[in-house]
């Protein structure tokens, strides 16, 4: 019987508020507060997906109708077999007399009807359950193939959390709609249209009466539903505040216990928190009152059609089957309409949701690439003329020029914030320059295919960026057709090797969280390995060996030399050592390349080198 | 789940009121069937319409009623379970808060914030509805068999024929479906967690044209996923069917044994209609039992993960000796440490050294020689394993913790920042500083001319984990931080890498001239960094393995020699 079926849907009060809203700050006050700014467009787009399988989607709305038109039957075929018991005999004194061949036909229709609905209740179920995973499955991949190709100023500029929660928090917003509303939607227009139509049919003065609270229920719904919105969303800008609260304190933890901070931190929080119970406590309130409300309306609706109907009963207008078909029909009427309202709110936030979705997939991708495909660089890099800034207005490369030879060795120095960095960023075309021209070879980086101007190039970076996977593959991130004996000479050649041997589980060690259980001179060490296994033509060390001590980086030095040999590399180092071991030094100062030339040079010139040689070497120096 | 439940004991007056309530409405619940029947039975058939009207009104009045105490009920329920959930947390938090750093570790932010928010959020909404349905399922079950078996006991056959059946197949499917609950969960984390690689190291997987290698990676964890969900899903697809099945056979039972209970006249119809409405609510109630204890068995998981956290003493204990106002230096006697669970050779063994007040005193080593693990000790993150930490002459255990580490101004490898001002951060160090105060603090730190130039200066704020600034400003940003403490003890965990090299000397400079009287304990990588301390401690492998000046260290030790080598300083020192 449908009213049971659906009477498990969540009540009207909490479905917003539930343990699906995982993760942190900010990113929940979405959820409620977000309306759809361009609904309709979002809306055909979310269908699109929807209708990529169109044979699922067609067979599962031709099971809907089916499951609607067999629910509508069942109180039809229930108030024949109470017919069949309600015959009165005429005769001296009027008493109920059973039918049995009606009863039992009504029965056996009845029995063979709801096989038949359950029968098809469960694929409605299994194709939904299919439409849903499908359509999420896709659009989790579509995202995710986009992420992969946004251009570096975008993750740059947005918040990561931002980004992951369109991928987890909005995208399961989507999935769950789907499968719980798409049929419920579905199947609760056609409940209301099929009653209605079977209630006409059996009388329309009876239907007339079974109306009469509609309207009432509907504003009941409407002006509580926009009670509710209010402590909503403030609900889940509270709830995001406290996520955001638990996250800080606990990720910059030794610094909170170095500074004694717990106390103040714990005061905060239960702040928070007592600020959130009250204001989750009213939300919730008003979402239970409706429906003791609605259950009242919906009586009263039972109240008139049983006053209403005994009297036509008794005028024999109709049968009483007719008033107990009616008294189902109310409910199964009323229903759906509480559900719709319900609905609603819960597939404006699911489109509020796609809408940040597509707002990612409508990024521009990387700019296009040209299409020449290198098979190796020789390695000469050129500068010419470049200008660059991040934020417009603020230039930070103001028309450098470089030449670097095939197989040079460049330390780029200069003071934090001088455009060291930038200069790496430019040249693995992370991002593009805004005017003038970058080459490698004598062609300008533009017009080769990004990928294949990438391969050759390979970077050692500031942070060091390791998979939550084993050491192994970590290291064969540089190249995935290495076998053992290739990653276990990379390692060894970048000194990961003994380290990683002395690990229980070698290199089929899993890393946690990124990395976090090894030292920060070891994640060094593996990213240098990974380095050394992609055996690139260019070589890019950005401040890779600050976090390495000195002894570790004697080692390392040796493999980098090594490595370094017949590649042209680009170093940003603070050591005077792998300073002093380039070819050539360029000081990098306001966005122009200062100085160049080798160290006794530049010694010699007495300009900014030397200063900057000065006040780090001073004392020692003698 | 039991444990958790001495939160809700202050809420025991709303935890009561809302399951007495709650019987009050189903009370009144369970009687509409009846008048309902009667207003058909005695009402409709005889046409009695005042009759109709009479009963119709009780019926309304008592539904009116029902709706008020479920509305109180409700109410109870909301306030008892919220403000469980709002203990809970706050304990969970506080505990977070007490733990020690080997604990949080072990724990990972991620699980933490999990549980703390989520898991909670779980919990809380297993209480909510256990108050309103453990009342009320079991209720409308009994009362509705009561009610049915009152019209005609021949019901009762119905009823034991087919609630068993239910019973087999909801216990079925919950015990396949809860395991699967969990597969989907790991597999969404899976997901989760190659999406923040993929957003946090973009650089290398763009740099290493990994993309559609990742977007494999990715397929694979998604298609799991999926696979997960749609396995679960298919398996409760079956559910409602069935349920459906069994409820319905119900109303066909109870219409045709009531049919042969009419013809025999010992029955009427307007009992068949009320006995068909009390099995809907029989079997109904059993899904919903069913349902509580699936959500009950999903929520338990959540309850262990809370529990780890509540149960988990912190390892490191106050002692409750006040830190003298005048600090006389800090001594390591003999201290051996190795990490918890860690097996084979002490991280440091055998270390003794002393610092006095006004001395600086670095700490050169490799990596992985124990360098941090000293500091840690110091603040007493972890214990020593033997050996002993003194300050004062007293064993640092024995002082209040707090009072200790606020003797201490740390500046830690990590620089960590908050969501907040730049000023607020800087003030973390010292509540009561004045903002005269913090501009000297970031004067000496290097900080001010960088937070200067900020369009807000010191109120500029600073995103999420610090996430405006770069590296180096960061550093200079908890330098600042740590001098603003004017504690006698300053530390610097290999704090200055992300400075350049003219920025740390101005920085060196600053700190002698200003902190006279403040003993420095210095980690760094550089020997230009370390080389005017007054004592240069060499670690390697653990222990201390030589001590003295920079020009003490450059005619004796080998290791020293090396490490200046390495930095090729040694042509510089012939000179």
């Amino acid at each position: 019987m449908s009213q049971n079926e659906k009477r498990s849907s969540s009540p009207a009060g909490k479905p917003h508020a539930g343990p699906g809203s995982r993760g942190r700050g900010g990113m929940h006050a979405h959820m409620f507060a977000e309306k759809p700014k361009d609904a309709k467009s979002t809306l055909k787009r979310l269908i699109r997906y929807l209708g990529s399988d169109k044979k699922l989607l067609l067979a599962l709305m031709v099971i809907v109708l089916l499951v609607t038109l067999l629910t509508l039957a069942g109180p039809a075929l229930q108030a024949k077999a109470i017919d069949a018991i309600t015959i009165v005999t005429t005769g001296e004194t009027p008493r109920l007399h059973v039918d049995f061949s009606a009863l039992f036909r009504a029965l056996v229709l009845l029995v063979s009807v709801y096989i038949f609905t359950a029968l098809l209740t469960y694929f409605q179920g299994i194709w939904a359950a299919k439409l849903s995973q499908n359509t999420v499955r896709t659009m989790r991949s579509d995202l995710f193939s986009k992420i992969c190709r946004l251009p570096l100023r975008y993750i740059d500029t947005h918040p990561h959390g931002d980004i992951m929660s369109r991928m987890t928090n909005d995208v399961e917003n989507i999935a769950n709609t789907v499968s719980q509303s798409l049929t419920s939607m579905i199947s609760g227009l056609l409940t209301i249209i099929g009653t209605l139509v079977v209630m006409l049919l059996y009388s329309p003065l009876m239907t007339l009466v079974s109306l009469i609270t509609i309207p009432l229920t509907l504003l009941l719904s409407r002006g509580m539903a926009r009670f509710m919105k209010k402590y909503f969303v403030k609900q889940q800008a509270l709830l995001g505040e406290l996520n955001g609260q638990v996250e800080e304190m606990v990720t910059g933890y030794k610094t909170v216990v170095a500074y004694g901070y717990e106390k103040k931190a714990i005061a905060k929080f239960n702040a928070m928190s007592d600020d959130f119970r009250k204001n989750s406590i009213l939300a919730q309130f008003f979402g239970t009152v409706i429906s003791p409300l609605m259950n009242l309306i919906s009586n009263l609706g039972f109240l008139l059609i049983a006053v209403v109907g005994g009297s036509l009963a008794i005028k024999g207008a109709i049968t009483v089957g007719v008033i107990q078909a009616f008294l189902v029909y109310s409910r199964q009427f009323s229903r759906p309409i509480n559900e719709l309202a319900n609905l609603y709110a819960q597939i404006l936030t699911a489109i509020a949701g796609a809408e940040r979705v597509f707002a990612v997939m409508d990024e521009p991708s990387e700019p296009a690439t040209g299409t020449l495909v290198p098979s190796t660089v020789k390695g000469k890099i050129e500068f010419r003329n470049v200008f660059f800034s991040y934020d417009p207005g603020k230039p930070v490369l103001k028309g450098l020029n470089l030449s670097v030879q095939p197989g040079q060795k460049v330390a780029i120095v200069g003071a934090t914030g001088a455009g060291k960095t930038t200069i790496v960023n430019l040249l693995t075309r992370f991002y593009d320059i805004d005017d003038g021209e970058i080459l490698i070879d004598g062609t300008p980086i533009k017009e080769f295919d990004r990928s294949a101007l990438r391969k050759n190039i390979a970077i050692v970076l500031q942070d060091t960026v390791l998979f939550s996977d084993t050491i192994g593959y970590n290291i064969r991130y540089g190249r995935l057709d290495a076998d053992m004996a290739h990653f276990e000479n990379a390692a060894k050649a970048s000194n990961a090797h003994i380290f990683i041997e002395r690990l229980p589980q070698g290199y089929k060690t899993q890393l946690s969280e990124s990395g976090a259980n090894l030292s920060g001179g070891q994640r060094q060490l593996l990213s240098i390995a990974r380095t050394v296994l992609a055996d690139p033509r260019i070589l890019i060390l950005d401040e890779a060996t600050s976090s390495v001590d000195t002894r570790t980086e004697l080692h390392i030095q040796e493999a980098m030399m090594k490595l370094m040999e017949n590649r042209t590399s680009l170093i940003i180092a603070h050591r005077l050592s792998t300073i002093r071991n380039a070819d050539k030094i360029v000081v990098v100062d306001d966005g122009v390349v200062a100085e160049e030339g080798n160290h006794e040079e530049l010694l010699a010139r007495k300009g900014r080198y030397y200063r900057l040689y000065q006040t780090q070497y001073e004392g020692i120096a003698t | 789940m039991k444990k958790l439940i001495k939160y809700l004991k202050p809420y025991w007056y709303f935890a009561i009121l809302s399951p007495l309530f709650m019987i009050g409405e189903v009370l009144i619940d369970l009687s509409q069937p009846t008048l309902m029947s009667r207003i058909v039975n005695e009402g409709v058939l005889q046409g009695n319409t005042p009759f109709v009207v009479r009963i119709g009104l009780t019926m309304l009045g008592l539904v009116a009623l029902g709706g008020l105490f479920g509305t109180i009920a409700a109410y109870c329920s909301l306030n008892a379970s919220q403000s469980f959930g709002n203990d809970l947390r706050k304990a969970a938090f506080s505990r977070v808060m007490s733990l020690s750093l080997e604990q949080t570790d072990t724990f990972t932010t991620g699980s933490l914030v999990t549980r703390l928010t989520n898991d909670i959020t779980a919990v809380e909404n297993v209480v909510s509805m256990m108050l309103r349905t453990f009342v009320r399922a079991p209720m409308n079950f009994i009362g509705g068999i009561v009610m049915a078996l009152t019209i005609s006991r021949k019901f009762s056959i119905v009823f034991l024929c087919l609630l068993p059946i239910e019973l087999l197949i909801m216990i079925l499917i919950l015990r396949k479906a809860s395991p699967l609950f969990n597969v989907v969960q790991t597999k969404l984390d899976k997901v989760n967690s190659v999406v923040q690689e993929n957003v946090t190291g973009a650089r290398v997987v763009k740099a290493y044209v990994r993309e559609e290698y990742e977007e494999k990676r990715f397929g694979e964890a998604n298609l799991d996923l999926s696979l997960a969900t749609l396995k679960v899903q298919k398996l409760l697809s079956l559910a409602m069917p069935a349920m459906m099945i069994i409820m319905n056979a119900a109303v066909v039972a109870i219409i045709l044994v009531g049919g042969y209970q009419i013809e025999a006249g010992n029955m009427q119809v307007g009992s068949v209609m009320a006995a068909i409405t009390y099995a809907m609510q029989i079997l109904f109630s059993l899904m919903m039992v069913g349902m509580m204890f699936s959500s009950i068995s999903r929520a338990k998981a959540s309850a262990i993960r809370i529990l780890e956290v509540l149960n988990t003493e912190p390892v490191i204990q106050s002692g409750n000796k006040p830190v003298p106002a005048q600090w006389e230096g800090l001594t390591f006697e003999n201290v051996v440490f190795s990490y918890p669970r860690a097996q084979g050779t002490p991280v440091l063994s055998n270390i003794s050294f002393a610092v006095k007040p006004g001395e600086t005193v670095a700490i050169l080593g490799a990596t992985g020689s124990g360098k941090t693990s000293l500091i840690n000790l110091i603040l007493r993150f972890y214990n020593p394993q033997s050996g002993r930490i003194l300050w004062n002459g007293r064993d640092i255990a024995e002082y209040d913790l707090e009072a200790l580490r606020g003797q201490i101004a740390c500046v830690l490898q990590k620089s960590e920042l908050f969501a907040g001002k730049v000023s607020d951060n800087i003030r973390w160090g010292r509540e009561t500083a004045t903002l005269e105060e913090i501009q000297q603090a970031a004067t000496i730190a290097q900080a001010d001319d960088f937070i200067s130039a900020m369009p807000d200066g010191y109120d500029a704020t600073i995103a999420e984990k610090g996430t405006s600034l770069s590296g180096g400003q960061k550093q200079r940003v908890s330098i600042a931080r740590a001098i603003i403490r004017q504690a006698p003890l300053l530390i610097f965990d290999d704090s200055t890498s992300a400075l350049d090299l003219g920025t740390e000397s101005r920085l060196q400079k600053a700190l002698k001239a200003h902190l006279k009287d403040t003993a420095v304990i210095l980690i760094a990588q550089r020997v230009a960094s370390v080389q005017n301390a007054d004592r240069i401690l060499l670690l390697e492998q653990g222990e201390i393995v030589d001590s003295g000046t920079h020009d003490e260290l450059i005619q004796r030790s080998a290791l020293y020699q090396e490490i200046c080598a390495s930095q090729q300083f040694q042509k510089e020192v012939r000179q």
